[in-house]
């Protein structure tokens, strides 16, 4: 592969394209450590926020505020610079960027799809108790169904998102595409001038997003969306 | 074993003063900004709007591309690769916002395409009906419909991108990121500083969506009136 690149394309820019797509397969698995760990702790979050306990309902209303709210490249600094000074322990970049884009994705993730469970109308709820149905049985039969149905495009929509979002994890030293790009940038090798390096990660990573976001407007036209202010928010 | 030691970076004055400084300079770019954008965005969604032939696709090209790409590839391009093109060199800030801009324009223009497709056919015909040239019917009557109806979006919008903004930093500006980094580098306080920068720009985000609460009583009256 590598030799195909440098035969083809001239040594030192063959060497930068290929560097820059392996160095790809890192912005991907960022992205998919954020999107599974942040729908996991999602849909843990998305559970007390439908559920009949008010307290930790409050609680968690909170922490979804907070990692909206929080700047993501404030929850990178935190994570990445402040915790290793702080508890005076190594943090690897993999750990920290991890971390804080999948509390950043849990946070957007559970809003979504509580708006999808909330938008669901009561008397859905209402039949369900007419027909003898236990809470869990309401939940699982009749409202999870359509609230995945509403929930999906904007979820879709958010890796968007996320893909994005791992664009900042070079600061605290991932090596993701970002990093490798901006070393060549600033490197002297011919063919690696910033107006050519820079045009050439945008269109990798707009070859990532891009699908993600035709596919989300496809399924919002196919099963709606929670709203159309959910779905641009989701997909900004 | 938790060392939390604020007061070391809030008694010094330069600290708090260069803070204080960055804020401002963040607060200004993201307006300055975003009404820019927000220029541009009107013209970006009237070009789409009544499908101008090789503008509108165009249009349309640019507002994906920029909205499925990261800022700081895009800041990073305006920054170093335009001005080593085309041969210029502004100030730091100037790049800095001529980026937020076009970021903030495609955004925008998403929103506001949405607005005008939600606004039924009877009122370009009625403004055709009055006689009106298509740009002040688009002016006077369906624009100010479309940001009626999607001033609540464009609002969120506009303070999740306020909250993007720290990615400035990198290419120099003395944002409140960059005050951050530099007091990081002098304290070694690193978690107290970014506690600290996280709190300020969640008070600002909180200050802009009260401005712009205001705003919208203010400017649609008429809606609340009718």
């Amino acid at each position: 592969m590598k030799d195909l690149f440098v035969s083809l394309l001239g040594k030192p820019f063959g060497i930068v394209v290929f560097q820059l797509l392996e160095a790809t397969q890192f912005t991907i698995y960022l992205s998919l450590i954020a999107f599974l760990g942040g729908g996991l702790i999602g849909v843990c979050v998305t559970a007390i926020r439908v559920s009949p306990m008010s307290w930790l309902r409050t609680v968690f209303a909170a922490y979804t505020w907070l990692f909206q709210s929080v700047p993501l490249l404030m929850l990178l600094f935190l994570l990445g610079l402040g915790m290793p000074r702080l508890f005076a322990i190594q943090v690897d970049p993999w750990f920290a960027a991890g971390l804080a884009l999948t509390l950043y994705t849990s946070a957007y993730l559970s809003e979504v799809w509580r708006g999808a469970i909330t938008s669901v109308p009561l008397g859905q709820h209402e039949g369900g108790r007419a027909l003898g149905l236990a809470f869990a049985q309401i939940m699982i039969l009749i409202i999870l169904p359509q609230a995945f149905r509403l929930a999906i495009a904007p979820t879709v929509g958010f890796m968007v998102q996320i893909i994005k979002g791992t664009s900042l994890a070079y600061i605290i030293g991932f090596h993701d595409l970002m990093a490798i790009g901006k070393r060549w940038a600033n490197s002297p090798v011919p063919g690696t001038q910033p107006f050519v390096i820079y045009p050439m990660m945008a269109m990798i990573y707009f070859s990532l997003c891009y699908p993600l976001s035709l596919w989300a407007r496809h399924l919002e036209k196919r099963l709606g969306s929670t709203s159309s202010k959910g779905g641009a928010a989701a997909a900004a | 074993m938790f060392d939390l030691r604020f007061f070391e970076i809030y008694r010094n004055p330069e600290y708090l003063l260069l803070l204080g400084e960055g804020a401002a300079v963040s607060a200004f770019l993201t307006v300055i900004g975003g009404a820019l954008g927000f220029v541009l965005a009107t013209n970006l969604s009237a070009l789409r709007h009544y499908k101008v032939p090789i503008l509108a696709p165009i249009a349309t090209i640019y507002v994906e591309f920029i909205r499925n790409t990261p800022l700081i590839v895009q800041m990073f391009f305006v920054a170093f690769g335009l001005p080593l093109l085309l041969g210029y060199q502004w100030p730091f800030w100037a790049h800095a916002l001529l980026a937020l801009s076009l970021n903030f324009s495609a955004y925008f223009a998403e929103i506001l395409r949405a607005g005008l497709a939600g606004i039924g056919t009877g009122q370009s015909e009625a403004a055709a009906a009055l006689g009106l040239p298509t740009w002040l019917g688009f002016s006077k009557i369906l624009f100010p419909q479309a940001v009626a109806a999607m001033f609540p979006s464009l609002n969120s919008q506009f303070i999740f991108l306020f909250l993007t903004t720290g990615v400035i930093s990198e290419i120099g500006v003395t944002d409140l990121t960059w005050a951050g980094l530099y007091i990081d580098s002098r304290s070694f306080r690193s978690f107290e500083v970014f506690f600290t920068l996280t709190v300020i720009y969640v008070l600002m985000a909180l200050s802009f969506k009260a401005l712009l609460g205001l705003a919208h009583d203010q400017l649609f009256k008429w809606k609340a009136v009718r």
